[in-house]
């Protein structure tokens, strides 16, 4: 009750004058290349992570193709477009010698873990998580790799898996995201260093999340992971990724590549926390995210991708679903919210090309500050996606007056026996509705509060339990002062 | 040869032809566009401009009964011929005029084209406090021997407090194609109020592609009623400025289309200003092989506070070639307003249908009732009764039934 006189102008100065709590960076001693890329570059890094002949050719036509390629601008965004040539490519903490345990662990590292409130002990038995830790490029722990083991789902790093599943990997690296797909998906096959790789056997369920944690430590790094995660089968799986990076004043370099197969009625459950540095308040410095997800559902599949985006400078990414099987579901949720000088252009693409498949899009936007979030998203039902039924909503919310929200939806139709309905509101937290609140006794802040959260409850609802608690959390620090 | 070719042979020919040199250049430079341009990506102008043309070239007689048995016959009629005003109305209030633009302005490709070589249109220019009871009708006749491609530039000035209600009409009488490309520039000062309704009941031998540039003062209210009933290939770009405070803007759409017909319906609604409204309402209903393309956008400037914009696009797929593609974009730079877009695209009901069935209604007319009743609330915004009621006639031979309720 104690804020309850704070007017809506000094609201929103609070939740502009936000700090980023995981800005810190850790020292220590770290393998890196020297900046630039280069065939000599992609070929080092393929060294380095001893490769197998193959590989190193992948990378090399990927290098090719991203020669090739220009870097797009098509999105509702602007920012300095990085110079490549300024990049660290490669960049792994060390000693970097194999851990058996956690316990041995580095413990700057351990202490960075920590910090970050993740942690990689015991305490995960507790909450029944596996998490595989990235930092900067090079994925440095994986927990409970044998227990899972037992069951037959293999669990790791990708540079570990090319070393020992290369059948695996050699099948189905590059199958939904091909390396020409985009110019940052072609740069991301030429130098990615890490990321995690997951097969889950057929018909078998995960009984525990699976977890990654990407974290950018090193300067004038940039962060190319790429993670592969395969359920054969009637499987089930629910994963969860969420990055930080440290406060600097330069813009680090964020592209990703995740590929996602779901083969015949098998399931995948795919959520982000994403909280890269955003930059500070008057713009400068932040995290560009420049991400391509996708995954393709065989029959009677479904995959499900919800993600929670606070962070980053510019994001620009679109999680998307190949519908190729008949009876495939595809589900997107999404709440982005964008505070200060954040651009955010980020959506979906449901592509139905399987009959009877269906799909749902709930995107949720939030806009503060001088921020702009745009909602762009794709349904293409094809001629032989006969009785496919698509469902999109995207609403925006608007708290100040200097901050932009866009959508930009694409429909395309080309049967007469599918469904599709679309719909798109903005507005802002309506005064009759503060005002509902606060004639029942609710502060004024509690009650943005309370209606941001039941705005996003939609996607929310769709997290897991340990994530969602995040996610809350995440909300009150991008909004601090007016959610809790 | 294309389009292209013929233009500029026909200009090296004859010189005087060109109105305003930079236009010609601009277009030049930019080219028609292709599908690689976002604006165009789902209307491809290929084959329209592959043809072989002959520039604003046309021959052929109209008589007089052609002219009557095409026009609405109303008393205040313009009647273009081959591109010329044949006749004008005198009314009193109004000013009716061939349209000559000192300076023409442009602002892609095809306006560009339109400002370098238009020389006919028509010029309405409504004083203030005036009220023009009846309808004014706009009829473009045109009848040739070869392809045509004909240009149309148009001025409509509403000044302060007065009302005009307007239907243009653009017909081909030829089994050769014509094409048309026109803009429309329309005025409208602080209290004055504009129905304009395109009729475009065209046949498989036209092209055409329409700029609308609606430029509003304070406590204006415009609206544009498009009515596409047919055409080989049609582009409606209507753009709407606000200006002045609590302006309205209204925009209703009815697309129908059968065989390999199409039509790209893009419409821009900038709120430049607080306290305006805009709503649009686009319904299409597709048969046959025929394409169609919404594409909606939305704009709010900074401090365009209190806005309340509403879009909606609804769509009925009737056969299994058909298909559309949307766009609906809303781009907001202001907080306060209330700003929303829906799409729908699906088929007919059947439990409806089914319903219907029971009670005896054969399932033709079961299938007309819905359509047209799904029509019909874009339908009802039609003021001119002599119009709506040629509309619902024009529909019902497009679905073949008669509704004969």
């Amino acid at each position: 009750m104690k804020k309850e006189e704070l007017s809506e102008d000094e609201l929103l100065d609070q939740v502009t004058s936000t700090e980023y709590k995981y800005g810190f960076t850790t020292k220590m001693d770290s393998d890196t290349i020297p900046k630039g890329l280069s065939e000599d570059v992609v070929r080092l890094i393929s060294k380095k992570k001893n490769e197998p002949e193959w590989m190193l050719k992948y990378r090399l036509e990927a290098y090719k193709i991203w020669l090739s390629m220009e870097e797009p601008d098509w999105a509702n965004v602007k920012y300095k477009k990085p110079n490549y040539q300024d990049i660290i490519y490669y960049s792994a903490p060390q000693p970097k010698k194999k851990l058996d345990s956690l316990d041995d662990l580095d413990p700057e590292l351990k202490k960075t873990f920590d910090k970050l409130g993740i942690s990689v002990n015991e305490q995960k038995r507790l909450s029944n998580v596996a998490v595989d830790i990235v930092m900067d490029s090079v994925s440095v722990a994986t927990s409970f790799k044998s227990t899972l083991a037992k069951l037959g789902i293999i669990f790791c790093s990708i540079s570990e898996a090319i070393q020992e599943h290369p059948e695996l990997v050699k099948r189905y690296l590059g199958t939904v995201v091909p390396s020409g797909d985009n110019f940052f998906s072609a740069l991301n096959a030429a130098v990615f260093s890490d990321g995690s790789f997951c097969y889950i056997p057929k018909g078998s369920k995960c009984p525990m999340e699976l977890s990654t944690y990407f974290r950018i430590n090193e300067a004038g790094t940039g962060q190319f992971e790429r993670t592969l995660l395969i359920a054969d089968e009637g499987s089930y799986v629910s994963y969860l990724e969420g990055c930080t990076a440290p406060q600097r004043d330069e813009n680090q370099l964020h592209a990703a590549v995740v590929e996602l197969i779901a083969l015949d009625n098998a399931e995948i459950k795919y959520s982000t926390v994403q909280n890269w540095y955003p930059g500070n308040k008057d713009g400068i410095g932040g995290v560009f995210n420049f991400v391509t997800k996708r995954g393709i559902c065989h029959k009677n599949s479904k995959i499900s991708w919800t993600q929670v985006e606070t962070g980053s400078a510019v994001t620009w990414k679109y999680p998307s679903c190949i519908l190729k099987g008949d009876n495939s579901v595809g589900e997107f949720f999404s709440v982005a919210v964008t505070n200060n000088f954040q651009q955010a252009d980020t959506g979906t693409k449901m592509i139905h090309l399987g009959k009877n498949s269906k799909s749902t899009i709930i995107a949720k936007g939030i806009c503060a500050g001088k921020s702009d979030g745009s909602y762009r998203g794709l349904v293409h039902i094809s001629k032989g996606a006969k009785n496919s039924r698509n469902f999109s909503q995207c609403d925006s919310l608007l708290m100040g007056d200097k901050c932009g929200s866009h959508t930009f939806p694409y429909i395309e139709v080309k049967n007469n026996s599918s469904q599709v309905e679309h719909e798109a509101t903005t507005s802002k937290i309506g005064e009759d509705q503060i005002f509902y609140c606060n004639q029942r006794g609710i502060g004024t802040e509690e009650a943005i509060a309370l209606i941001v959260n039941g705005y996003c409850k939609d996607v929310l609802n769709q997290l897991p339990m340990e994530f969602a608690v995040e996610a809350q959390k995440l909300l009150e620090i991008s909004l601090e002062g007016s959610v809790g | 040869m294309g389009l292209l070719e013929n233009i500029q042979k026909n200009i090296a020919d004859n010189p005087i032809l060109i109105n305003s040199e930079a236009a010609f250049s601009k277009f030049l430079e930019l080219g028609f566009p292709d599908i690689k341009n976002e604006e165009w990506k789902y209307t491809s102008l290929k084959k329209v401009i592959s043809y072989e043309y002959e520039i604003e070239k046309n021959t052929e007689e109209i008589s007089e009964k052609e002219i009557k048995s095409n026009s609405l016959n109303f008393h205040n009629a313009i009647i273009f011929l081959n591109g010329k005003i044949y006749s004008k109305p005198k009314i009193k209030g109004v000013t009716i005029s061939n349209f000559e633009d000192q300076n023409p302005s442009f602002d892609n490709a095809i306006t560009a084209l339109n400002a370098s070589i238009a020389s006919n249109g028509y010029s309405i220019s409504v004083d203030s406090n005036t009220v023009v009871s009846e309808p004014i009708e706009i009829l473009f006749l045109t009848k040739n021997s070869s392809n045509n491609f004909i240009q149309y530039r148009n001025n409509i000035n509403v000044e302060e407090n007065s009302e005009v209600k307007i239907v243009e009409h653009i017909k081909n009488l030829s089994e050769k194609i014509c094409f048309t490309n026109s803009v429309t520039l329309v005025k409208l000062k602080k209290y004055a109020k504009i129905e304009h309704n395109k009729l475009q009941d065209n046949n498989d031998n036209q092209i055409s592609i329409d700029h609308t540039y609606v430029d509003q003062d304070k406590n204006s209210i415009s609206t544009i009623n498009t009515l596409i009933f047919g055409g080989l290939f049609t582009r409606n770009n209507l753009n709407f400025t606000q200006n002045g405070e609590r302006g309205e803007s209204n925009m209703n759409g009815i697309v129908i289309l059968d065989n390999k017909e199409f039509a790209d319906n893009h419409t821009f609604m900038d709120h430049k200003m607080p306290n305006c409204e805009s709503n649009e309402l686009y319904k299409g209903i597709y048969l046959g092989r025929a394409k169609g393309v919404f594409n909606g956008k939305i704009m709010v400037q900074p401090d365009a506070q209190k806005i309340n914009a509403f879009q909606a696009n609804n769509n009925l797929l009737l056969s299994d070639n058909s298909s559309i593609n949307s766009k609906p974009q809303l781009e907001i730079y202001a907080d306060d307003v209330k700003c929303s877009h829906g799409c729908t695209i699906g088929q007919l009901d059947e439990n409806a249908l089914f319903y219907m069935n029971t009670r005896g209604i054969s399932k033709e007319d079961a299938k007309a009732i819905l359509t047209f009743a799904f029509a019909s609330e874009a339908l009802d915004k039609i003021t001119i009764k002599e119009l709506s009621s040629l509309a619902r006639d024009l529909m019902s031979k497009k679905l073949n039934v008669n509704l004969s309720f």
